[in-house]
């Protein structure tokens, strides 16, 4: 178990208040359904199970039980990397929906996060879109801003905004119009494996305190045991690579935009800052100076160093609260000797807070997926079908589904999910969930523009490409990525 | 001109719809490309909001450095895996083409690689490669031959030649295959008749074997050729391109240009360049096969 005391360490936390103050600054409309301003691991338990819902009851009111109607949805479904837990609770989503409304003709399929973007776009072009869908939360004011959404608050299926994180509806609003709900918001921690720790010299059940601590660390771990310190990932067109990057260059004092201040305004291109080559340079010196993280960074994801850490070949990396269940899952497939070893790893499995800058500022990716409605015109048939989109934005975004659909790897998008007895439940049977919820509050979004998706999966991976292979300097890398946001904020071609 | 029409306006009549499926699905979205890649087409807008910008694209295109690096990527990628696949094929083909027990069992196997599923070897492949627990490097460090797993794809110096290793092993047996077909057509006789005027098995070769064999060889090469040019799958999966552009090829860039980045203006210039040069390829393609058939019918 981690013995940090996560509660102390998140009240203790150095994150701006600023930071905290974007999150949690939603206009009152009524009392606030969770009292964000006491979030802490010991809050989140005192209101977990104090509350039933009656989902059915609650999307009736939006869209009547026995209606008739036909829908189609596309949503970021459940990949290769996710536990096999996600899998049922998705498939029990869709039956559930089928049950209640047995009368909409449901035509959902399912796509990667690396794969849906681009198939959304491309549908959009020949109006080919589906009625509604699920995207992540870079998705949102892409196409919020070209004019392919239909607006869509949490009042029109029942809900009230302050059931939302402020931080996620930042991401669903563009130009000041509300144009999706949350389903889901995420934060990951610091996992590292204790045995790994103590053969290397290492404190076993203390995280690397800062960024600075991970590069030592990585090092001692690499040159005493032969093995790969930190999960470093650099894949471009690959989620996963932002999701990790990001923190540290937040943590250093850097960023895209000023993305990571209170109000950003995403004027001042930050990303050739001293603070961020910094934050590249960390990364440098792991994978070119020091050898110490896998020679495979550069086409890796997530999903790759998830079997190097069950084989106990990778100290330290960041991720979800999943990764705990995905580790089980793979070690019931494992066979023979190889069962033993993945057990020994996943009893020495810990997590932690994601480690500060030097400046003790601690920083996550506030992620997630949002919910959205599609205009008629952009729709294959040319119509869509509002009724038939609420109800299945309704299931999906209420406190029951949307904290059963994010149970392993994710927190409910709407915030009385905390209040349900699966919250509890879960609670008591996933492990290390409290870091992830202590995460929360140091949630940082990606800026709310529409050239996001372009900086985070292909601008800042290439950036780290071109500084991990020598095919540019540190210094050059920053500046050649900072020239392309410019260019790119620019309208150039 | 006319007339003659008219006179065969049944016949016309009959090919008709057949022609105006190839005007919607190959002549429309011709034209569309074209002249999407005289717009600009900023992230922030829809396709419909585009601006006209002229030759715009092609300027940038041409002066960026991008542009050479992608265009010297495709140009060692085709003609890398064009070459040695046909040298590979056609040195197969000549082995299997003499009668020996296990032959056809032997020629079986070698086409595997061509008829399994590209994306399944190429996922495959990149586990083969992987640079920290690939098989080739466990193989070798196990060996003592390295000290450590060689770096195939997350370099930029020997990424491209590992892509290549992996199409020529994919696309030798379609080569192996042709020139098999073409060693077919070689007439018995005159490699009897060499043999009894005293030439040596080079010289068989040389003299007769290899000029009955000239136009499959160009019909194999252009059709490698125009695979390779046109190659998406394996740079796709296995590095997307990367690392720091150094497997980007012409496909793989319009495709990222594209759909990653939205650049419909820009990925249309580029698809027109493609075009082009490809049509090129074609003209040959089609010039030998003319010349194979006027061969054909003169004898």
């Amino acid at each position: 178990m981690t013995r940090i005391t996560l509660g102390g360490a998140v009240l203790r936390g150095t994150v701006s208040t600023a930071l905290m103050a974007s999150l949690m600054s939603a206009p009152a409309l009524g009392a606030a359904p969770v009292d964000l301003s006491k979030w802490s691991p010991e809050y989140v338990r005192s209101i977990a199970g104090t509350q039933d819902f009656d989902t059915a009851a609650d999307c009736a009111k939006v869209t009547p039980l026995d209606y008739k109607g036909r829908l189609t949805f596309w949503y970021q479904g459940v990949f290769e990397g996710d536990p096999d837990l996600l899998r049922q609770y998705y498939k029990d989503f869709f039956e559930t929906f089928r049950k209640t409304y047995p009368n909409i003709q449901l035509e959902e399929q399912a796509l990667t996060y690396n794969d849906l973007l681009d198939k959304f776009r491309t549908a959009l072009l020949g109006n080919a879109a589906p009625m509604a869908v699920r995207l992540q939360i870079l998705g949102g004011t892409e196409f919020a801003s070209k004019g392919y959404l239909e607006p869509l608050k949490p009042e029109d299926v029942g809900y009230s905004t302050e059931d939302f994180w402020p931080g996620a509806m930042k991401a669903v609003t563009w130009d000041g119009v509300t144009y999706g709900i949350p389903t889901n918001n995420e934060t990951m921690a610091f996992i590292w494996n204790a045995d790994i720790f103590k053969r290397a010299g290492l404190d076993p059940d203390k995280a690397p305190a800062t960024w600075d601590d991970v590069v030592k660390y990585s090092k001692q771990i690499h040159d005493k045991l032969g093995i790969a310190g930190y999960g470093l990932v650099a894949r471009k067109n690959a989620g996963n690579t932002p999701y990790r990057f990001m923190p540290q260059l937040w943590a250093y004092g850097g960023g895209v935009f000023d993305e990571a201040t209170a109000n950003p305004t995403y004027k001042q291109i930050e990303l050739a800052s001293p603070q961020s080559k910094a934050a590249l340079q960390a990364s440098y010196d792991m994978y070119v100076r020091d050898k110490s993280v896998p020679v495979s960074a550069l086409t890796n994801q997530q999903a790759d160093n998830q079997p190097l850490f069950l084989a106990g070949q990778l100290g330290m990396m960041i991720s979800h609260p999943s990764d705990y269940n995905v580790m089980l899952d793979l070690q019931k497939k494992a066979t023979g000797t190889d069962k033993d070893k993945a057990q020994t790893v996943i009893d020495n499995m810990r997590y932690g807070l994601i480690p500060t800058g030097p400046d003790g500022k601690r920083a996550v990716v506030f992620g997630g997926s949002n919910i959205h409605i599609l205009k008629p015109e952009y729709v294959e048939g040319g119509k869509v079908d509002e009724p038939a989109a609420k109800a299945i934005i309704c299931m999906w975004t209420s406190p029951e589904w949307s904290l059963k659909m994010a149970y392993a790897g994710s927190n409910p998008g709407n915030l009385n999910g905390f209040k349900t007895k699966w919250m509890k439940e879960r609670l008591d049977s996933i492990k290390f969930l409290d870091v992830t919820t202590s995460m929360l509050p140091y949630g940082i979004p990606f800026p709310a523009l529409p050239q996001s998706p372009e900086i985070m999966n292909i601008i800042v991976p290439d950036m780290l490409q071109n500084a991990l292979t020598g095919a540019m300097t540190v210094d050059q890398a920053a500046d050649d990525a900072a020239k392309k946001v410019k260019d790119l904020m620019g309208g150039g071609l | 001109m006319l007339r003659k029409i008219w006179e065969h306006r049944a016949d016309y009549a009959y090919v008709l719809p057949a022609i105006a499926v190839m005007l919607i699905v190959i002549a429309y979205p011709i034209y569309y490309t074209v002249e999407l890649s005289f717009f600009n087409t900023p992230p922030g807008l829809q396709l419909r909001d585009k601006n006209f910008i002229g030759i715009d694209n092609y300027t940038a295109i041409l002066t960026s450095e991008v542009f050479w690096k992608v265009t010297w990527n495709t140009l060692i990628w085709t003609l890398g895996s064009t070459f040695i696949s046909f040298v590979l094929g056609f040195a197969t083909a000549l082995a299997l083409h003499r009668d020996f027990i296990g032959r056809g069992v032997l020629r079986a196997i070698l086409i595997i690689p061509w008829v399994i599923s590209a994306v399944a070897a190429s996922y495959i492949w990149k586990w083969i490669y992987h640079s920290d627990f690939g098989i080739i490097g466990a193989v070798l460090v196990q060996l003592g031959l390295a000290d450590r797993p060689p770096n195939f794809i997350d370099s930029v110096s020997t990424v491209l030649p590992s892509l290549i290793v992996v199409n020529i092993w994919r696309e030798f047996p379609f080569a192996m295959i042709m020139m098999m077909a073409g060693l077919q057509t070689v007439p018995d006789q005159l490699l009897r008749a060499a043999k009894v005027d005293g030439a040596n098995a080079w010289q068989r070769f040389w003299h007769v074997t290899f000029p009955h064999l000239r136009n499959v060889s160009t019909v194999t090469i252009l059709l490698l050729a125009v695979a390779n040019f046109n190659s998406f799958i394996i740079p796709w999966i296995m590095t997307g391109g990367g690392p720091s552009n150094a497997s980007h090829i012409w496909i793989t860039h319009i495709y990222e240009l594209a759909f990653g980045r939205q650049r419909w203006g820009v990925a249309s210039a580029y698809s027109v360049l493609l075009f082009l040069i490809l049509m090129s390829l074609g003209y040959f393609y089609v010039r030998a096969l003319s010349g194979n058939e006027r061969k054909d019918g003169s004898a």
